[in-house]
């Protein structure tokens, strides 16, 4: 008796309801007196194989399609079970809002709100179109947070834009910063002479809240989205919004942070660049680029290859006598780094020698994908670099994994992993049960936008992980970085407090947390002088 | 050509379409905001909106 469990399924045909709502519905569940376990949700694949893992897949779950909505839940007894499927009925008939500033339709939100100059539009890409060019043409800027926008549409939306002089940010687009304050997924970072344009969500907060950390500031952040630096598009917002920051007499440097362009792209912008801007650049590319600098831009422009090199250089740029005080606790020296570490990794097994880390934030990822890859070290990932594998199921980590639980395929259907953490917290288990892993990596990206607790959700997982591993004599070495600042809702202090009193290690930017699991998992061994080139090279940009 | 609304350093007004976290957000900051509880259209009309437009 005692550990006996029932489980019950209901899928309700053709029922579509937004994923932050179902996860609300599935945590209410789970409080429930006798709920074990509790899973409402759309179903998709991706779903179905949460279901699974959570052991509740079953036969009508299975039967489940993308449009149907399903409730699976593991209960202690039959009673609480019964009470609990009726309670998920209730909760999924309760009407979605009520408050008196909400409308159904653009048209009467803009009688209520005349004078608009801003739009954030987050409905399915299909339709994202339609809304959107509604909103342009009343001359509304608009930040397209929609996924899945059909090329043309985007191209469209942003030409018909770009004549008007108006932005469209995105589709795709997680961040903005507009006078100081936070579009979507962003930080509360204080204003300052640092403009930046981003083609990568994560970027451009990492970007942003390493500037306000070194104590410097955002005149404004503008994302234009992954679509906007490929050839399709052509960099028309990028473009658009160089102009909007030449002209903004806050803004005194112009930074941009994005996976590389595609070349013809790459050097339209800088041709507009060129034409168009007088102030001085800091290019943050993440990744191998090959770039002819016009020769308007030498002599003012710099060139960075990670998230981290990027936020310093422009730091350095505004202010020499900041960078000066910032650097040494921004770039960590080797040896210092290494003895830090060392403790840890000497608990190490011998066979421990793998890293899995595990992400919310795409650029996060690529930037450590980078990093490794400098390092020469062999990884896998779902999301890999140029010449770097890809995981032929990125639900199973093998060798050294860099995984984007922000990819599609973890995300059909379901809320980003920024604001629902329980993909992560069983991806953690899985990965202390492996006998080879040395270290686990983990980003916790806070902000508005995100989940109000990251680290306090991961908790109970770290707890069991290191368990798991301690029960069979082994030590795992946990490392956590935290994006953000203190001004912002979860409060950046309590949430590195947090995960160090589980014995994670914080450290103070995500480059410097890539490079702190590469040396714990090679136990040091990556001092030579090679690699001290490249631990110094790539965090300084090239001025050129 | 524009008739672009002024948007750098002029107090943002925020129509937000979608996602009610971000208009939460917003009204946390202290920006004015209202709410759009979209539904996308039935999908037949839709389609015969898209015909149609093709057509004309």
């Amino acid at each position: 008796m005692g550990n006996e469990k029932v489980t019950g399924a209901l899928v309700e045909r053709n029922l579509m309801r937004d994923s932050l709502q179902l996860m609300k519905i599935s945590e209410e569940l789970k409080k429930l007196d006798g709920v074990i376990d509790a899973i409402v949700a759309m179903g998709t694949e991706t779903n179905k194989e949460i279901a699974k893992q959570l052991g509740l897949l079953l036969p009508e779950v299975e039967k489940a399609g993308d449009s149907d909505l399903f409730i699976a839940i593991a209960a202690k007894e039959e009673q609480s079970l019964k009470k609990a499927l009726e309670k998920a009925k209730e909760l999924l008939s309760a009407p979605i809002s009520g408050g008196e500033m909400e409308y159904v339709d653009i048209e009467s939100a803009l009688a209520a709100l005349p004078d608009a100059n801003l739009a954030i539009v987050s409905v399915p890409g299909e339709y994202a179109r339609d809304v959107t060019m509604k909103l342009l043409e009343k001359g509304i800027h608009v930040h397209l947070f929609s996924d899945h926008v059909p090329e043309e549409h985007e191209v469209e939306l942003k030409k018909y834009a770009f004549d008007r002089g108006l932005l469209v940010l995105g589709p795709g687009a997680g961040t903005s910063i507009i006078n100081g304050k936070a579009i979507a997924f962003a930080n509360a970072v204080r204003r300052g002479p640092i403009g930046i344009i981003a083609a990568a969500g994560t970027g451009l907060q990492e970007v942003s809240s390493l500037i306000h950390n070194m104590s410097l500031g955002v005149s404004h952040g503008l994302g234009v989205g992954g679509g906007d630096v490929k050839n399709y598009v052509g960099g028309i917002m990028t473009k658009l919004a160089l102009s909007y920051m030449e002209k903004d007499p806050s803004t005194k440097i112009i930074t941009m942070v994005s996976k590389p362009p595609q070349q013809e792209t790459l050097n339209s912008i800088l041709e507009y660049a060129e034409k168009n801007t007088t102030k001085r650049l800091v290019l943050g590319f993440m990744g191998k680029v090959e770039m002819n600098l016009p020769k308007g831009l030498k002599g003012r422009t710099s060139v960075a290859r990670t998230l981290h090199a990027t936020a310093l250089e422009s730091v350095r740029l505004v202010s020499p006598s900041i960078y000066e005080k910032v650097k040494d606790k921004y770039t960590i020296p080797f040896d210092k780094l290494n003895a830090m570490l060392k403790p840890k990794y000497e608990k190490l097994k011998s066979s421990q020698k793998y890293i899995r880390a595990l992400y919310t934030g795409g650029t996060l990822t690529s930037e450590s994908l980078m990093i490794f890859d400098l390092l020469g070290i062999e990884v896998y990932s779902n999301a890999p670099l140029k010449g770097q594998k890809k995981l032929d199921d990125p639900f199973k980590s093998v060798g050294n994994t860099v995984v984007d639980l922000g990819e599609e395929e973890f995300t059909a259907g379901r809320a980003h992993p920024m604001i629902d953490p329980t993909i992560r917290r069983l991806r953690l288990i899985e990965e202390a049960k492996d006998p080879e892993v040395a270290v686990i990596l983990m980003d916790f990206v806070l902000g508005y936008g995100s989940h109000p607790d990251p680290a306090g959700a991961h908790l109970d997982a770290i707890r069991e992980a290191k368990k798991i591993a301690e029960k069979d004599g082994r030590h795992l070495i946990i490392i956590g970085y935290v994006l953000g600042v203190e001004g912002d809702p979860q409060g950046f202090n309590e949430q590195k407090r947090k995960l160090e009193a589980e014995g994670v290690t914080v450290l103070p930017t995500n480059a410097i947390s890539a490079l702190a699991a590469a040396l714990s998992a090679l136990r040091g061994k990556l001092n030579d002088n090679r690699v001290r080139e490249i631990y110094e090279g790539y965090l300084k940009a090239s001025a050129e | 050509m524009s008739n672009a609304r002024k948007l750098f350093d002029e107090e943002l007004k925020v129509i937000n379409v979608g996602l009610k976290i971000f208009y939460e957000d917003l009204k946390r900051q202290g920006v004015r905001a209202v709410q759009v509880n979209y539904q996308p259209p039935p999908k037949l009309e839709k389609e015969l909106k898209d015909k149609l437009s093709e057509l004309l």
